[in-house]
C-alpha cells in the first residue's frame, strides 16, 4: 500500500538521524578518556606545545615516574579511598532505601520536617560548610580517623538517594504490601524480602551514581584528614602539582592510574549494570 | 500512595530504623549548617576571633551587586540545565530505547562517563576548545571561512555565561540519562504496545504516555538539576575562575571567593546562607510551577 | 588567587640538571644540641613535585631532611600539600584556631594574624639568631606588624615578580639591540610585528594575580615611588585613590586596550600558556616572574639552543609619565615560617621549633641554593661563585640581585581581601569596561574596610 511506502523511507531516515545523533554524543563522551590516555604518554613540554595531536613519541616515562617515586604514595591512597568508597555506598544504598521508602509510604507526623531536612542537605554548597565542620568534628575528636570520610559521604549522598528511591517507590502499587500483610509477612519482612528487590534498579544507579562521587570527592578530604596515611586518591593527586608549573600529562596519568579500577570494573560489569538499572517492570 | 493502616509499622520500628540515617545527617550536615548560620552574624576574619554583628552582614549581603549578579547567573544555569540536562537526556532516552536504533548498550555506558570525571580535566578540555590560538572552535571557524567569527572567547564578558553553561549540560546529560532510564524501564512495555495498536506514534506515546508514568522521577531530577545548579563552583572555577572580572561569577565561587581568598569568614557564611534560602524558594518555586501545570492536563 | 609569593618557588634555575649534576652540596646544618624530644609538627608546600620546578623547594625540603636526621630524639611530621591546597587548609585551620607547630606563612596574612594571637612574636628570637648579621633585612618587610614586631622567618628563595623575556635575534631585526626602554618604542616595534604576525609581548592574566604582581606592582612603583606603598603598608595616609596610582592605573589599561602591543587572550590565559607563546616563537618577549624565567630557561636549554641563546632579560619600560626608579623591578619573600604560640609553654620544644626555623632559612640553605641554583634566600651568602654557572643564569642572578633597582611586591603585604578586589577589577578593567578611578576607589574602600 502506498502509505507503507512513504512510511519506511520516513522510519528509514528517522533511524539514520537517530543513529547518528547518538553516535555523535557518545564519541565526544568518550572522547576526554581517550585524549587523557594519549595525552599521559607525552612528555610535559611535547604536551604544552600541541594540547591535541597524538604524541610523535609516546612514552611511558610519567607512569614510571609516578610508580617508582615513594613520595606519590598512590597504592595507599587506593586502598584508602577503596575502603571509604565501598562502606560509603552500602550506607547510602541501605539507608537511602529505608528512609526513601518510609517517606514515601508511611503516614507520620515528622514525614513532612524529614522530606524538607533532607532536601536541605541538597542545597547547601560544600564549601560553606568546610570551616564548620572542621571544627565540629575537631571538637568531638572525630576528625583525622580512618572513619572520618564516611560521615560526610554517607549524609551528603543520602539526599539524592532518598529522592530517587521516593519517587520510584511511588510507582509500585500499595496492593503489594497489603497482600503480603494478609498473607503474616511482617513490615520488616515485606520490606526487605518483597519492596528491596523491586527497588533494584534504582538502588543500582544511586550505588553508580555514589561511586564516582565519592570516590572523586576532594574538599572534605582536604580539610578532614591530615595524615598522610590516611590519605584517598584525590589529596594523594595533589603531590603531582606544583605551584608555577603544571605537568598535565603527569597529573592525567596519576588520574588514569587512581580512577582506572573504577573504570575497569564499570565497563567489565557494564552489561550486568544496566540489566540492573533496566531490570523488570512490575507487572501489575 | 499511602499504606493502609493495617500494614503500618509500629512507631518504635519506624523509631528504629530512622534513627541512624537521620542522627548521621543531623549531626554531619545539620550541626554545621547551623554553626554556619550562627557565625553569619559575627563578623569573623579568619582567625579564631568573632566578634557579634547582628543584621551588618545581611545588610551588606541586600546591597550586594556582586552577589545578586552572580545570583543571575545561577538562575541562568538553572533554567538552561534543566532544558540542556534534563530536556536533552530525556530525548536521548527516548532514542536510545527506540527501536531504530542499534548498539545500546554503547550508547548508554559511554554518556555516563563525562559525569564522572573531575572537573579539572573538563576544564582543560574545554579551555582547549575555545582556545585563541590553538582551539577547535576557531579553527572550525576559519576552515568554514568565518574568520571573522574567531576571538578570544572566555574573554567575551557577554559569551562567557553560555560558554561555560555547555561544558556544564554537556558532562551532566548521561547522568540524568542513567536515572531517567531507570526510571522508564519500570514501565511495562504492554502499555507502550497497546497504544501502537491504537496508532499512537513516537512523539504522542512520549508525551502522552511516557511522561507521565515517570512524572515523580522527572520531578526529582529538576529538583536535583536545581539544586546542582544553584551550588555550581567546579566547572566554572576551573574555566574562568568567574572571569573576566565578574562575568561568569556564580554565588558558591562568590562565597568561597570572600570566605577563603579575602578572609572574611562571617561574611561569606552569610552568603552561605542566602544561597541556601534562594535555594529553597527556587525549588518551591518551580514544585509548585510544576504541580500547577500538571494539575492542568489531568484535569 | 595569589600564588605568588613566589619568592618562594622563584629562580629555580632549578633544572640544574642543566648543569649536568644534580644538586650535590654538602647540607651541612648544624646539629645544635636539642633538649626536646617528642613531635614536631611542619606544615608546607613543597611538593616534590614543586621542588623539581623550583630551587629553592629544593633546598628547603633537603635542609628540612638533614635537620630530622641531626635530631633523632624528634620526630618531624611533614604536612605537605600543593600550594592552592595548602591555602585553603591553612585558612581553614586558622579560623578554627588550630595552626600547626610550625607552618609557612603568608605575607599578607601577618597583621590580621597576629591580631588575633594566631603567630608567635619573634622579634627577639631573631635578632638574637647566631646567624642574623648576615639576614637581609629588606626581605622581613612583609611580616612586620605597623609597631615593628616581626613574625616570621621569610622562607625559600626570593626572586623578581617583574620581568621581560625577549628574544635578542628578533628584536635585533626589528631594530633594537636591547629591549626597549620606554613604551613608546615598544608600540614603534610592536607595527613591525605585526605586520609579521607575531605577538610583541606575550602576557597571561587567566588567573587574575598575574597583572598585579608580574605588571601592575612594578608599574605602580614608577609612577609612586617606593615611599608609597611603604606608607600604605604602614597605614600612614597613603591611598589606592592618590593621583599617582591612578595614573599607573590609567596607563596599565591604555597598553591593554588601545595598544597591539600584546596577545589579544591575555585575560583567558595564563602565564603559563603565555610563556609557551614565546617558546614557539609567536611572541617576540614575555613579561612573568622568576618562576616563568625558570621555565623558559629550562625548556629552551633543552630544545631549542639557538632561541636559548638569544635569550634576553630586561626591565619593565618607563611609561611616558612615569618620574621614579625606571629600573626597578619587585622582589622579595611571600612566605615566612611562623610559629604556634602554643609553644610557648613548652619551652624544649619552643626551641627546637626555633632552631629548625633558623636552619631553614640560615647558611646551610642559603649555600645550598646559591651552589646549585645561583639563587638568594634569607641569609647572605659572601661570594657566591657563579662560575659554575652558564652565561644565563649568572645575567639572570647579576638582575635580580645586583643591577637593578628594588620594590616591593603589592600582594606580599596588606590584605587578601584588597588585592582580591583590585584583581577582579583590574582584569575588568583591562577589557576596557571599568575606569580607573573606579578601580582605585574600590580598592581604596576595601583597604579601609579589611585593613
Amino acid at each position: 500500500m502506498k502509505n507503507d511506502g512513504t512510511h519506511k523511507v520516513k522510519k528509514g531516515v528517522l533511524g539514520v538521524f537517530m543513529n547518528l545523533i547518538l553516535w555523535i554524543f557518545s564519541l565526544s563522551c568518550i572522547f576526554p578518556i581517550i585524549w587523557m590516555i594519549y595525552s599521559s604518554l607525552k612528555e610535559k613540554r611535547v604536551f604544552n606545545a600541541d594540547i591535541i595531536s597524538l604524541p610523535k613519541e609516546p612514552t611511558l616515562v610519567n607512569y614510571i615516574r609516578i610508580l617508582t617515586n615513594s613520595d606519590y604514595h598512590l597504592g595507599e591512597s587506593m586502598w584508602n579511598s577503596a575502603r571509604t568508597t565501598i562502606l560509603s555506598i552500602a550506607m547510602i544504598v541501605v539507608f537511602s532505601f529505608i528512609v526513601g521508602y518510609i517517606l514515601s509510604r508511611v503516614r507520620f507526623k515528622l514525614n513532612r520536617v524529614l522530606y524538607v531536612m533532607f532536601l536541605m542537605g541538597m542545597l547547601i554548597p560544600i564549601h560553606s560548610l568546610l570551616v564548620p565542620i572542621y571544627i565540629v568534628f575537631q571538637r568531638c575528636g572525630i576528625s583525622n580517623k580512618w572513619f572520618t570520610l564516611l560521615l560526610p559521604y554517607v549524609s551528603f549522598g543520602l539526599p539524592m538517594g532518598i529522592f530517587l528511591v521516593e519517587g520510584y517507590v511511588k510507582t509500585i502499587p500499595v496492593s503489594l504490601e497489603e497482600a503480603a500483610s494478609i498473607d503474616g509477612s511482617s513490615f520488616t519482612h515485606t520490606l526487605w524480602t518483597i519492596i528491596f528487590p523491586i527497588c533494584k534498579p534504582i538502588l543500582v544507579t544511586v550505588a553508580i551514581i555514589q561511586v564516582f562521587s565519592c570516590w572523586n570527592e576532594f574538599s572534605f578530604a582536604l580539610v578532614l584528614i591530615k595524615d598522610v596515611s590516611l590519605q584517598t586518591v584525590p589529596l594523594a593527586l595533589t603531590q603531582f602539582k606544583g605551584q608555577f608549573a603544571s605537568d598535565y600529562p603527569k597529573q592525567m596519568a596519576a588520574m588514569l592510574i587512581t580512577m582506572a579500577p573504577i573504570v575497569v570494573l564499570y565497563f567489565a560489569f557494564s552489561k550486568q549494570i544496566i540489566k540492573g538499572m533496566v531490570a523488570g517492570a512490575v507487572k501489575g | 500512595m499511602k499504606m493502609l493502616n493495617a500494614t503500618r509499622p509500629k512507631n518504635k520500628t519506624l523509631f528504629l530504623y530512622l534513627m541512624i540515617p537521620v542522627a548521621m545527617f543531623v549531626f554531619t550536615v545539620f550541626v554545621p549548617l547551623i554553626t554556619a548560620l550562627v557565625y553569619s552574624f559575627f563578623e569573623w576574619k579568619g582567625g579564631p576571633v568573632k566578634t557579634f554583628n547582628g543584621l551588618t552582614n545581611y545588610i551588606q549581603l541586600f546591597h550586594d551587586g556582586t552577589f545578586w549578579e552572580a545570583f543571575g547567573h545561577n538562575i541562568y544555569l538553572v533554567i538552561a540545565c534543566i532544558i540542556g540536562q534534563v530536556g536533552i537526556a530525556f530525548v536521548l532516552v527516548l532514542m536510545v530505547n527506540s527501536k531504530l536504533v542499534k548498539c545500546k548498550t554503547i550508547h548508554r555506558t559511554f554518556g555516563f562517563f563525562p559525569s564522572t570525571i573531575a572537573a579539572v580535566c573538563i576544564g582543560l578540555i574545554w579551555n582547549m576548545i575555545y582556545h585563541n590560538k590553538y582551539g577547535i572552535l576557531n579553527w572550525f571557524l576559519e576552515s568554514i571561512g568565518r574568520k571573522d567569527l574567531c576571538q578570544v572567547w572566555l574573554n567575551n564578558s557577554d559569551l562567557v555565561m553560555l560558554l561555560v553553561t555547555i561544558p556544564l549540560i554537556w558532562q551532566y546529560i548521561g547522568y540524568y540519562m542513567v536515572i531517567i532510564l531507570s526510571a522508564i524501564s519500570g514501565i511495562s512495555t504492554d502499555i507502550f504496545e497497546s497504544s501502537e495498536i491504537d496508532g499512537a506514534n513516537g512523539f504522542q506515546k512520549a508525551i502522552y504516555i511516557t511522561l507521565p508514568l515517570i512524572k515523580n522521577t522527572m520531578l526529582v531530577c529538576v529538583t536535583l538539576c536545581i539544586a546542582g545548579n544553584m551550588k555550581a563552583f567546579d566547572n566554572i572555577y576551573v574555566m574562568t575562575k568567574g572571569g573576566p572580572g565578574t562575568a561568569s561569577m556564580v554565588m558558591a565561587m562568590y562565597g568561597y571567593q570572600i570566605s577563603f581568598s579575602q578572609s572574611n569568614m562571617g561574611y561569606g557564611s552569610c552568603i552561605s546562607v542566602g544561597i541556601f534560602v534562594l535555594s529553597l524558594l527556587v525549588i518551591g518555586g518551580s514544585q509548585a510551577l510544576i504541580n500547577f501545570l500538571t494539575r492542568e492536563k489531568e484535569a | 588567587m595569589k600564588k605568588r609569593q613566589v619568592i618562594s618557588t622563584v629562580l629555580a634555575t632549578a633544572m640544574v640538571a642543566s648543569l649536568g649534576m644534580t644538586a650535590s652540596a654538602a647540607t651541612e646544618v648544624a646539629a645544635n644540641e636539642l633538649a626536646y624530644k617528642g613531635e614536631l609538627e611542619i606544615m608546607h608546600y613543597s611538593t616534590s613535585e614543586e621542588s623539581e620546578g623550583n630551587g629553592g623547594s629544593d633546598g628547603f625540603r633537603t635542609v628540612l631532611a638533614a635537620w630530622d636526621e641531626a635530631h633523632p630524639d624528634i620526630t618531624l611530621t611533614q604536612n605537605v600539600l600543593a600550594n592552592a591546597e595548602y591555602k585553603t587548609q591553612i585558612a581553614t585551620l586558622a579560623a578554627a584556631g588550630d595552626l600547626p607547630d610550625v607552618f609557612l606563612l603568608q605575607g599578607m596574612n601577618t597583621i590580621a594574624w597576629a591580631d588575633q594571637g594566631l603567630i608567635m612574636d619573634l622579634t627577639d628570637t631573631i635578632a638574637a639568631s647566631p646567624y642574623a648579621a648576615d639576614y637581609n633585612e629588606a626581605y622581613f618587610t612583609p611580616f612586620k606588624t605597623a609597631d615593628g614586631k616581626i613574625y616570621g622567618y621569610p622562607a625559600l628563595t626570593g626572586g623578581t615578580c617583574t620581568v621581560v623575556i625577549y628574544d635578542k635575534a628578533m628584536w635585533a631585526e626589528a631594530g633594537y639591540d636591547a629591549f626597549p626602554t620606554t613604551w613608546a618604542d615598544v608600540e614603534a616595534a610592536s607595527e613591525k610585528f605585526n605586520e609579521q604576525g607575531i605577538t610583541t609581548v606575550a602576557f597571561g592574566n587567566g588567573g587574575k594575580w598575574q597583572a598585579n604582581s608580574d605588571f601592575l606592582s612594578t608599574l605602580g612603583n614608577r609612577y609612586t615611588g617606593p615611599e608609597w606603598f611603604q606608607s600604605l603598608i604602614n597605614k600612614g595616609g597613603a591611598a589606592f585613590t592618590d593621583e599617582a596610582f591612578v595614573k599607573a592605573l590609567t596607563e596599565m589599561q591604555r597598553l591593554f586596550t588601545e595598544t597591539s602591543i600584546f596577545n589579544e587572550d591575555f585575560n583567558a590565559v595564563t602565564n603559563e600558556d603565555a610563556r609557551e607563546y614565546y617558546i614557539s616563537g609567536d611572541a617576540a618577549a614575555f613579561i612573568g616572574g622568576n618562576w616563568d624565567w625558570s621555565y623558559i630557561y629550562a625548556t629552551l636549554k633543552d630544545s631549542d639552543e639557538e632561541k636559548f641563546a638569544n635569550m634576553g632579560i630586561a626591565v619593565l619600560p618607563q611609561p611616558a609619565d612615569a618620574t621614579e626608579a625606571p629600573t626597578s623591578q619587585n622582589i622579595g619573600l611571600g612566605y615566612a615560617i611562623a610559629i604556634n604560640p602554643n609553644l610557648a609553654e613548652d619551652p624544649d620544644k619552643l626551641a627546637a621549633a626555633i632552631d629548625l626555623a633558623q636552619e631553614i632559612t640560615g647558611p646551610a640553605f642559603a649555600s645550598y641554593v646559591a651552589e646549585n641554583y645561583a639563587l638568594g634566600g634569607l641569609t647572605k651568602v659572601a661570594d657566591v661563585d657563579l662560575s659554575a654557572f652558564d652565561q644565563q643564569t649568572q645575567d639572570f642572578y647579576n638582575w635580580s640581585y645586583v643591577d637593578t633597582e628594588t620594590c616591593e611586591i603589592y600582594d606580599s603585604c596588606i590584605n587578601s581581601a584588597v588585592w582580591d578586589i583590585l584583581n577582579t577589577d583590574m582584569q575588568t578593567m583591562m577589557n576596557g569596561e571599568m575606569d580607573p578611578a573606579t578601580v582605585a576607589q574600590n580598592a581604596q574602600d576595601a583597604y579601609v574596610a579589611n585593613y
